[in-house]
């Protein structure tokens, strides 16, 4: 007699909601400790940044603070005076806490590869972050004439304004489809050959069920 | 040529050249102050609508839901054009037949700019019932939902037609 077959889930939404459901869980502990550890990272964006700005400005007229969680940014005006330009908020940092979240959610990955891949991309989207920091000003500088640039550079100012600001977005996301790319093919072709395999078995069943009816008819 | 090289001079650098085209076209878009007024506008007319349903009165004023109760300002990044442009980077970065990008672009375009409206109604809803976890909501919780919920897509969008196996 042959199986009731039961409506199960594809393996490829198995897949999916556990790695949303992993992505949401480690994503709202992580957010929930985000506050305390937040001073602690914006001071030390601020030291990077400052070399950042070190090397961008010749000569060096930014002046950063981190003030709690906020990262600010002086300009000096004058002789020992400064003024504030802008500032940056905690969430600037923020996309440390989602790409956590995304090596913890990923799937097919030892412990030991995740956990070296996780740190050598939180290393370098922290580099990222601050230099956005650097770039975003020096760009808002020129925007607003504090620094001479050329009319050419004047005329593509808006376009590297979105340029850095896709690159700040998009660098979690690029740096984890980087370092998980191949685990992910991994991942998605096993399913294929799950498929093909589940698409065979079936045609297969379906001749033999076939064959045993007629047999069962003509008897 | 070897066959690594075939392979990646015929299938990579194709699907390659046309993110890098993607990319330079929503760095153009999103510098363009018209087209990112419209897009604004018509999201804000389209969230305005939704919360009118929901009895709120809100009219909006240029790109701005406003009520007497709170008003929520649709700007350049809360249109979902960056994680949009991703997706579709994404899509066609991937090699894979022309069809499939298609319906990877469909998916990834619908599917953000609806959950972009929930979230624009849903931050609004908060803002006048729960205004001091906007910030949260807002920054936190909606930017990593939109991420995961695009990376989502995308991989159901592989999973199911890029790594598909051929039926003929």
């Amino acid at each position: 007699m042959p199986r009731v077959q039961t409506n199960r889930m594809s393996p490829l939404a198995v897949m999916l909601l556990r790695f949303v459901g992993i992505f949401v869980a480690v994503l709202i502990l992580l957010a929930l400790i985000w506050p305390l550890i937040t001073p602690v990272t914006t001071q030390l964006a601020t030291r990077v940044a400052r070399v950042g700005f070190h090397i961008a400005e010749a000569p060096n007229v930014s002046v950063l603070e981190a003030r709690g969680d906020e990262l600010w940014v002086h300009r000096i005006v004058g002789p020992g005076q400064i003024t504030p330009f802008t500032w940056f908020d905690r969430y600037t940092f923020f996309a440390l806490i989602p790409l956590m979240a995304l090596f913890a959610a990923t799937p097919g990955l030892g412990w030991i590869k995740r956990l070296t891949r996780l740190g050598i991309s939180l290393v370098l989207l922290f580099i990222i972050q601050t230099s956005y920091v650097v770039v975003s000003v020096q760009l808002s500088y020129a925007a607003i004439g504090l620094t001479t640039v050329g009319p050419i550079a004047t005329r593509m100012l808006d376009g590297w304004q979105v340029l850095v600001r896709v690159l700040w977005e998009a660098a979690p996301l690029v740096l984890w489809v980087a370092f998980t790319a191949s685990t992910w093919t991994r991942q998605l072709r096993g399913l294929r050959e799950e498929q093909k395999l589940c698409r065979e078995t079936r045609s297969k069943g379906i001749t033999v069920l076939r064959t045993e009816a007629r047999k069962g008819w003509e008897s | 040529m070897t066959a690594a090289k075939r392979v990646l001079a015929k299938k990579w650098i194709p699907s390659l050249l046309a993110a890098a085209g993607m990319l330079a076209i929503l760095i153009l878009l999103a510098g363009n102050e018209t087209a990112m007024n419209g897009i604004q506008r018509s999201l804000a007319l389209i969230s305005s609508g939704i919360l009118n349903l929901f009895g709120q009165n809100t009219v909006v004023i240029g790109t701005t839901v406003q009520s007497s109760l709170f008003g929520i300002s649709v700007v350049t990044a809360c249109t979902g054009i960056f994680i949009t442009g991703l997706f579709l980077i994404a899509v066609v970065a991937l090699p894979t037949r022309w069809t499939a990008k298609l319906i990877g672009a469909g998916i990834g375009i619908g599917s953000i700019f609806l959950v972009n409206i929930v979230r624009l109604v849903s931050l609004y809803f908060i803002g006048v019932h729960w205004p001091g976890f906007l910030d949260q909501a807002h920054q936190l919780i909606w930017q990593s939902l939109l991420i995961v919920i695009a990376v989502a897509m995308w991989l159901l969008w592989a999973g199911r037609w890029a790594y598909a196996p051929r039926t003929n």
